[in-house]
């Protein structure tokens, strides 16, 4: 069994252990975040920095969530040795697990890779009207991908390069690596 | 050839959506026959138009969303279809069947509930979404002509 079939397998043995929500609800309420962003920012550069501002909070705590929960369930992580595997762990089991798609992982070099995203739970229902046709509508993906390599010392920066609102035929994720952070205990526990 | 022209003259199709003040969305779904004149355009909303407090009369007497024929002015019949949300479907058509009419009509309803879930669109404003305007007409060519 290659790694990427057990990675799906394990990825899929994680979902049916997640609580469920209803997938309507989920998108009209992210719907209404950004429709709130969109009122209270001027320009749609503010608007991706807040939600991936948001995504980054929500990343910290989900990349946790995925490791405690992998071994509850009895699902083994192997650690990670290049990059592709770091990829894969995300786009198979990540994503499955708190949002019940697979995504497929290309590109893949040294310095980072990309998530390609055939459907997106989060912009169900939405069409863009034409003043906001450049808005990243699930730009909240990228923080949460930051937020959790952050949690495991990748520093990553993360970007939408394409969407399905704005007429490309499926979503692409650009990840790039930009450094392995050491493990540090942060700037409060420094030594004098 | 002259009997063709003659029934694409006489059955113009103007669908409207209106909203609790204002139209939200307009359709002439006819053939240009190249011979409209404005004045006839003109006559064809103020009809419509008129026919708005017919069909909120019609609405008291059935419990079902599509009110079928709330007018008839001269050959045209005026049909109507209310949503869950008193938002009105009105066709003006020269004589369809009430078949065809309520598949159209429940057509457009799945489309509005789906414009309606853009988290962009608010409630009872006008429907400015091109990719609905496209489907209602593909609708309109499958169901009414």
């Amino acid at each position: 069994m290659s790694k990427s079939t057990s990675a799906s397998a394990s990825g899929h043995a994680l979902w049916t252990k997640m609580p469920k929500a209803n997938a309507e609800l989920f998108a009209l309420t992210y719907g209404a975040l950004v429709t709130e962003l969109v009122r209270d920012y001027e320009n749609i550069p503010d608007i991706h920095q807040q939600l991936e501002k948001i995504g980054h909070s929500m990343g910290v705590r989900c990349v946790d969530e995925f490791l405690a929960k992998a071994e509850l369930a009895g699902v083994s992580l192997p650690p990670c040795g290049k990059l592709k595997d770091t990829a894969e762990m995300v786009a198979k089991m990540g994503f499955k697990m708190f949002l019940g798609v697979t995504a497929d992982v290309a590109h893949v070099t040294d310095s980072g890779f990309s998530l390609l995203l055939q459907e997106n739970p989060l912009s169900l229902f939405c069409e863009l009207p034409e003043q906001y046709a450049q808005l990243k509508y699930s730009n909240l993906y990228c923080g949460v991908v930051r937020g959790a390599l952050e949690q495991v010392n990748l520093k990553v920066e993360c970007t939408f390069v394409k969407d399905t609102l704005h007429g490309d035929e499926t979503n692409e994720i650009k990840v790039e690596l930009k450094e392995v952070l050491q493990d540090g205990a942060g700037d409060d526990y420094k030594e004098e | 050839r002259d009997t063709t022209m003659a029934a694409t003259a006489t059955s113009p199709l103007l669908f409207v959506i209106v909203g609790k003040n204002e139209p939200l969305f307009e359709a002439e779904l006819t053939k240009p026959t190249g011979t409209s004149a404005d004045s006839v355009t003109r006559q064809n909303y103020f009809v419509l138009h008129s026919a708005l407090d017919l069909a909120e009369k019609a609405a008291w007497t059935t419990n079902s969303m599509y009110l079928k024929q709330v007018d008839k002015v001269n050959s045209q019949h005026v049909s109507t279809f209310l949503t869950a949300g008193n938002i009105k479907f009105m066709l003006l058509h020269g004589g369809r069947t009430e078949d065809s009419i309520r598949n159209f009509f429940n057509d457009v309803y799945e489309l509005y509930v789906k414009v309606s879930m853009n988290p962009f669109y608010k409630y009872d404003t006008p429907i400015l979404s091109k990719v609905f305007d496209q489907k209602v007409r593909v609708s309109a060519r499958k169901y009414l002509s």
